[in-house]
């Protein structure tokens, strides 16, 4: 290990920060996307995988990318909420991957939400 | 770096340790790689979480889904349910008493929500042997800053003005230590991290050593460059800690390896290491002439502070001694500021150093509350908020009667006082003391006598005997006090035990003597009329002492409901229990040896016990 | 210098003094108990607690180790709060040590009478170690040994050595006795042990001291083997409070070389070791002193200034002398050691002049032949000694049935009534033989003379040549050729002067001729001849690797010219062709 600069500390925090950010559930965005038995059927390990390439590509580091279960619309998997914190959260169903670059592209990064994909605007608790 | 969707969060803390976490920690991995999902889920150990009577903990970022009470066997199913179902489990949560409905999220919980986190913010988040960790949570940050943009001066200033008073006890403004240590003449200082935390029950340290140790090492670089002249640092652990010894040894260690510790730190000429020294079992080496002594390779026995360790310490060079405690809140005062600080707590404190208690402060709460565990907050947050709001209030419903703060060396604080904003000065002024933050509960079941014998037996075991007030006192008050406790004490007794406690205060060579007798005082300020019972009436209210008690059987219980049944007078040792089959039964008090089996053994409620 | 305020009196003191010292100074007593002034103090009695006022602060410190450093200082030593702390200390200590004299003392002193508190570690023991730390502290500071510590925790502690072993590293300084204050500590003769002064001294002495007080030079003398600095390097107390800076530690015995021609040996006499006659008591019980001892006690510089007193300090009702002790006797000395009749007679006469005691003379046969000696004797006889002629079999301790305090019996024959008798005496002196010095065959050898055959150096002729030996350039005088008296001494001292001085005035001494003398060619160097002269006349010459003989010393006996296995040895007058020569003129007549 070399010897530290201060420098470095930003580099250190920089290269963590994703990891932190999650842990600390803190961050700008929170994408979950829904993977139960349903979802994962319906190819929801796909769109994760679409989101988690999108977020690579703009190099953002305040976007949290999460799982969780059924929220109990299942016809209308693959399904994703997103929410910008502040802003209430957006379920997005029947999702594909051109879909999710677009989601991406205006709600995540600019901010505005898509309104033909989503079902609801309003908040969920979490069971 | 492909980001992790889940990370999950095992307590890593000696509580939870010694109930298998890292165990735990294996099996999760396993399952987690046997349903293939070790790239979106990554396990982590952390330091202890604070709630430490519901262990082993686990915690799932990033919704902060907390789990408690976990067991080996419960993973395959938890895994399955959360990491590949989605469906957090509801058993594992926590539910408040006589409660049905758990509160998943750790934040809501009011164990946690009734906290603010300053030593402790790390808690909980970092893996304490990974320095990168901490780094990327803000850490060193503060050490930058004071290296590159701040005067030794300025740093001392900051630290003065914020108030920080120190947390092992004494609440002695940090401020004016420092200053002090700093004005003496002298080309070879040493600054010290007091590790040695001996009261019973009390494992504040313990928690910051074990879950964040690099806030304390840089807070020690820090106090080091203001002080000046400093090059050398010391962490004296006690040897009951080793796994807080191994997390320092490895964290001194890291920082050493990445250039924060020895030579040019940041490329600057400011130079200082630290080594960490383990004790021997002693609770006097907490004094900090006798730690000094210890670290010397000397006996640690106390010698008379008439002449301070910041004028002649360490091998007679001026030492500034704090608490863990202490120096894990210096980075977080230079990173924010004095005023951020001063904002927190009780007082005033921009003309007398003495004038407030600012910031916050760990508090191990313990006894017969529901939640224990511990718990950080702001000085002057009151004490019936702790112990009914973060604490949960009293177990299995019953009465609460005294709260006992500052370990051996602190005091009883009654009902009636319950309302009192916990600082230096006001549990001072009171008879107690904050001391290093030990909170113990007590109910209606315990004896205040009993309790205050409790502690003055820990004290006169530890003294280390070089003074007579404290050698011979203790021993003698503690002499009085078992006689109480089995029915042989007088009423004079009681006007000795104040007089005895009085000179022992007044005229120890040390603060543990010096303290010693604080149970004992309060507990006869505020129960004097407990003291009284067992004395004059030889009973004991709280039905604990022994010898004091009479056992008899409800003859209508033991004839209607239990129908003469005779378990009792099977199992009695003493032999002083009679009576016919399907006839009520009596108990010769003359034979009874106030063992209690028959009370334990009647299924029927009939043993009376008074 | 700061001004400070003792019990309402003003002082003037330097910084940092002690509040104890201070005190002191000003006249007034604070009580201590673990406190001396031979060592840091260590401040764990707590009695010495004071009450000191800076400002508005009021606090108890000790007072033996606060260090007063501001001006305005207010000091209480005996306030109420004071006396409560005080009383409350005393009680605790004489709880657990009700029957140690110097607590009891204290006690008093602050006014406790019985404690209220009942001790479970109850020592009953008038010398029970009372945990001062005194004896730790003097052997760490002072003596620097680090012999003695402190072991286990709380009510528990107490002193020990390490391991609970004898410990080999104790010097025996008896500093640890000194210091304890309650006589727990005590140092046990096991015989002539390390450090043990000689029995000149009545009483112990210091390593460092003036033999006696009318010594010349009036200079004090280090015992090595007592002193602390020479056993471990601690203390050096003594150097600190010399002035002129004259103590030297590192002062070693030299060896010198001086050229001379001639020597006179007066090495003296030693008295004979009374230890080894335990019939006597000496060493054993109290108030059995040789003669020199005595003599010690009546000196006006001695321990009691030249007044007559038992160990006890109480005036001897009846003292009894003891002749011969070791002399005329089969056993020890067939010999008279002449002198102690007559010194035995003066200690009878001093008795009777300073002390109303009965004095017994115990003696075979009174030798008073000198000048005006048997008219002391007659005079002594007329003071109403009682002469007791006869042998002394034993002394003993007596008691009396009333209790009263015991006393030495003597138990004897008297000759002249043909009866035992049995005396009472409070003090005994014994008067033990002459004999010569312990290191008189060592002398005898470095310089060639010998003994008599009781040990003393032999003359060359005991009625005409007394002061000469056998070895010409070497004479002896005084007590080393026999006992004698004062005039005696002096008298044979100015004779060796007087032949030495003759012989210098000659400027050459006349020697025999008849020597032996050591050919250089012929020597091979086998120092065979070194050892068998019995005259030690021979020595080897490391440049030239041959034998050389000191004529001097050669007195022409001729074991040497046999010896030499190279014939290199010959007797001047006596070669091989000389001697034949002798004989064919002989045998030519």
């Amino acid at each position: 290990m070399a010897k530290l600069k201060i420098e470095d500390l930003e580099k250190i925090t920089e290269e963590f920060k994703r990891k932190m950010t999650l842990r600390e559930g803190a961050g700008r965005v929170k994408i979950t996307v829904h993977l139960g038995t349903c979802g994962i059927a319906a190819g929801a390990r796909k769109i994760m995988n679409s989101f988690m390439e999108e977020i690579e590509k703009s190099k953002a580091t305040d976007i949290i990318m999460t799982t969780s279960g059924c929220a109990g619309l299942c016809s209308r998997e693959p399904m994703a909420t997103v929410e910008v914190i502040g802003n209430a959260p957006i379920k997005y169903v029947d999702l594909t991957i051109d879909k999710v670059k677009i989601i991406f592209d205006k709600h995540v990064m600019k901010g505005a939400f898509v309104q033909e994909y989503a079902l609801s605007v309003g908040s969920e608790k979490i069971q | 770096m492909k980001p992790y969707t889940i990370q999950l969060m095992i307590c890593a803390g000696t509580g939870c340790v010694s109930n298998q976490s890292f165990e735990i920690k294996e099996v999760l991995e396993k399952e987690i790689k046997k349903h293939n999902l070790q790239n979106e889920a990554m396990v982590v150990t952390t330091g202890c979480n604070g709630f430490c009577g519901a262990g082993p903990i686990m915690v799932v970022q990033p919704d902060g889904i907390f789990y408690q009470y976990l067991k080996v066997t419960d993973i395959p199913y938890l895994v399955e349910e959360h990491l590949v179902k989605g469906r957090p489990v509801k058993k594992f949560m926590y539910v408040p008493p006589k409660e049905e409905i758990p509160i998943p999220r750790m934040n809501k919980i009011p164990f946690f929500s009734g906290q603010t986190l300053v030593a402790l913010r790390n808690r909980g988040m970092i893996d304490p042997e990974f320095i990168e960790d901490y780094i990327a949570r803000g850490g060193y940050r503060a050490l930058a800053k004071v290296l590159t943009t701040m005067s030794p001066d300025e740093v001392l200033k900051e630290i003065k003005k914020s108030g920080l008073r120190g947390r092992g006890g004494g609440g002695f403004p940090t401020g004016v230590k420092w200053e002090t240590c700093k004005k003496i003449p002298g080309d070879r200082k040493f600054v010290i991290c007091n590790a040695d935390e001996g009261d019973p029950g009390a494992f504040m340290d313990r928690s910051i050593i074990e879950g964040d140790p690099h806030s304390v090492i840089e807070g020690m670089i820090i106090g080091a460059y203001a002080i000046e002249n400093v090059r050398e640092g010391y962490i004296y652990v006690r040897m009951e800690y080793p796994l807080a010894i191994k997390r320092f040894n490895i964290a001194v260690q890291q920082a050493k390896d990445n250039g924060l510790l020895g030579d040019n730190i940041f490329d600057t000429n400011f130079c200082f290491d630290i080594k960490v020294r383990r004790g021997a079992g002693a609770f006097v080496c907490g004094e900090s002439t006798a730690l000094m002594a210890s670290i010397m390779g000397n006996p640690g026995e106390p010698r008379a502070k008439y002449i301070h360790t910041v004028e002649k310490g360490l091998y007679d060079c001026p030492t500034c001694l704090n608490n863990v405690e202490t120096w894990a809140n210096i980075p977080q005062i230079v990173l924010k500021g004095a005023d951020w600080f001063t904002g927190i707590g009780t007082g005033d404190v921009t003309h007398d150093p003495w004038g407030g208690s600012k910031g916050t402060k760990v508090f191990s709460l313990a006894g017969k509350v529901n939640n224990t565990g511990l718990v950080e907050v702001p000085m002057g947050i009151t004490l019936r908020e702790i112990v009914f709001n973060v604490g949960g209030g009293i177990r299995d419903g019953k009465r609460f009667k005294a709260v006992q703060t500052g370990g051996p060396s602190g005091g009883f604080i009654p009902e009636s006082l319950v309302d009192l904003p916990v600082d230096y000065d006001e549990l001072t002024k009171v008879g107690s003391m904050m001391g290093s933050g030990g909170m113990v509960v007590l109910d209606e079941n315990n004896c205040m006598v009993d309790m205050a014998k409790f502690f003055l037996r820990f004290t006169q075991d530890e003294s280390c005997g070089k003074c007579v007030p404290c050698r011979e006192g203790t021993k003698r008050m503690y002499d009085i006090l078992y006689r109480i406790t089995k029915g042989e004490g007088k009423e004079e007794d009681l006007d000795l035990l104040e007089e005895l406690s009085n000179m022992i205060v007044e005229s120890s060579l040390c603060a543990l003597g010096g303290s010693a007798p604080n149970p004992v005082l309060t507990s006869l300020k505020y129960f004097r009329e407990e003291y009284l019972t067992h004395v004059r009436d030889k009973k004991c209210p709280a039905k604990v002492c022994r010898e004091l008690l009479t056992f008899s059987i409800d003859p209508e219980k033991c004839l209607e409901n239990g129908h003469g049944c005779g378990v009792c007078e099977k199992n009695c040792p003493d032999g002083a229990i009679y009576g016919e089959k399907k006839n009520v039964h009596f108990i010769d008090s003359m034979k009874c040896g106030k063992c209690g089996v028959c009370f334990d053994v009647c299924k029927f409620g009939a043993i009376t016990v008074e | 210098m700061i001004n400070v305020n003792i019990d309402g009196k003003e002082i003037q003191i330097v910084e940092e003094t002690t509040i104890v010292r201070a005190a002191e100074s000003a006249g007034i007593w604070v009580p201590t108990l673990c406190y001396s002034e031979l060592f840091e103090p260590y401040g764990v009695c707590r009695i010495c607690s004071v009450e000191v006022i800076r400002g508005k602060r009021s606090r108890i410190v000790t007072a033996c180790n606060y260090p007063l450093r501001d001006n305005g200082t207010k000091i209480l030593t005996n306030s109420p709060r004071i006396q409560t702390i005080r009383k409350m200390i005393m009680e605790l200590l004489l709880s657990r040590w009700p029957n140690v004299q110097i607590i009891k003392d204290i006690a008093e002193a602050v006014g406790v009478k019985e404690p209220r508190i009942k001790c479970l570690e109850r020592d009953e023991d008038p010398n029970a170690c009372i945990l001062c730390g005194n004896c730790v502290n003097i052997c760490k500071d002072v003596v620097k040994a680090n012999v003695l510590s402190f072991e286990n925790r709380g009510i528990k502690r107490e002193i020990s050595l390490p391991f609970d072993e004898k410990s080999d590293e104790c010097i025996v300084c008896g500093a640890c006795a000194h210091v304890c204050p309650t006589g727990h500590i005590k140092i046990k003769t096991l015989g002539y042990e390390r450090g043990a002064l000689q029995d000149w001294y009545l009483g112990p002495k210091t390593a460092i001291n003036i033999p006696t007080l009318q010594a010349v030079p009036r200079v004090p003398i280090i015992n090595e083997e007592a002193c602390i600095k020479m056993q471990t390097g601690g203390c050096g107390i003594c150097s600190t409070y010399c002035e002129p800076e004259a103590i030297n530690y590192d002062a070693k015995d030299e060896e010198v070389e001086i050229e001379v021609g001639q020597i006179l040996l007066t090495t003296g006499y030693q008295t004979i070791d009374l230890k080894q006659m335990p019939q006597y008591g000496y060493g054993r019980l109290d108030n059995v002193y040789s003669s020199l001892e005595f003599e010690h006690m009546l000196n006006s510089t001695g321990p009691t200034g030249g007044t007559i007193l038992c160990k006890d300090g109480s005036v001897p009702r009846a003292v009894g002398i003891i002749h011969c002790i070791g002399s005329r006797d089969e056993n020890f000395h067939k010999y008279c050691s002449r002198v102690c009749c007559m010194y035995a007679l003066k200690f009878a006469h001093l008795v009777k002049d300073r002390t109303p005691a009965e004095v017994y003379q115990f003696y075979i046969d009174m030798r008073a032949f000198g000048k005006g000696y048997e008219e002391f004797y007659k005079r002594l006889l007329d003071e109403g000694v009682n002469m007791i002629r006869g042998k002394v079999a034993e002394i003993s301790e007596g008691y009396l049935t009333n209790g009263e305090k015991p006393f030495l019996m003597v138990k004897c024959e008297d000759t002249l009534i043909g009866k035992f008798r049995e005396i009472p005496v409070d003090m005994v002196i014994l008067c033990p033989a002459i004999e010569p010095q312990f290191d008189a065959s060592n002398i005898k050898k470095i310089f060639s003379i010998s003994q008599s055959p009781d040990k003393f150096f032999l003359e060359r002729h005991p009625k005409l040549d007394p002061v000469s030996t056998m070895t010409d350039g070497v004479f002896i005088a005084g007590c080393a050729q026999g006992p004698k008296d004062i005039p005696d001494s002096v008298a044979q001292a100015s004779a060796a002067a007087a032949r030495i001085l003759s012989l210098i005035s000659l400027g050459e001494v006349a020697v025999d001729p008849i020597k032996a003398e050591v050919a250089d060619e012929y020597c091979s160097g086998c120092r065979i001849c070194n050892s068998l002269c019995p005259y030690t006349a021979i020595s080897f010459e490391e440049e030239k690797k041959v034998s050389f003989i000191n004529d001097m010393l050669c007195k022409g006996c001729g074991t040497c010219v046999s010896a030499c296995p190279s014939s290199a040895i010959t007797g001047k007058g006596f070669t091989d062709k000389q001697i034949l020569a002798e004989l064919e003129g002989i045998l030519s007549v």
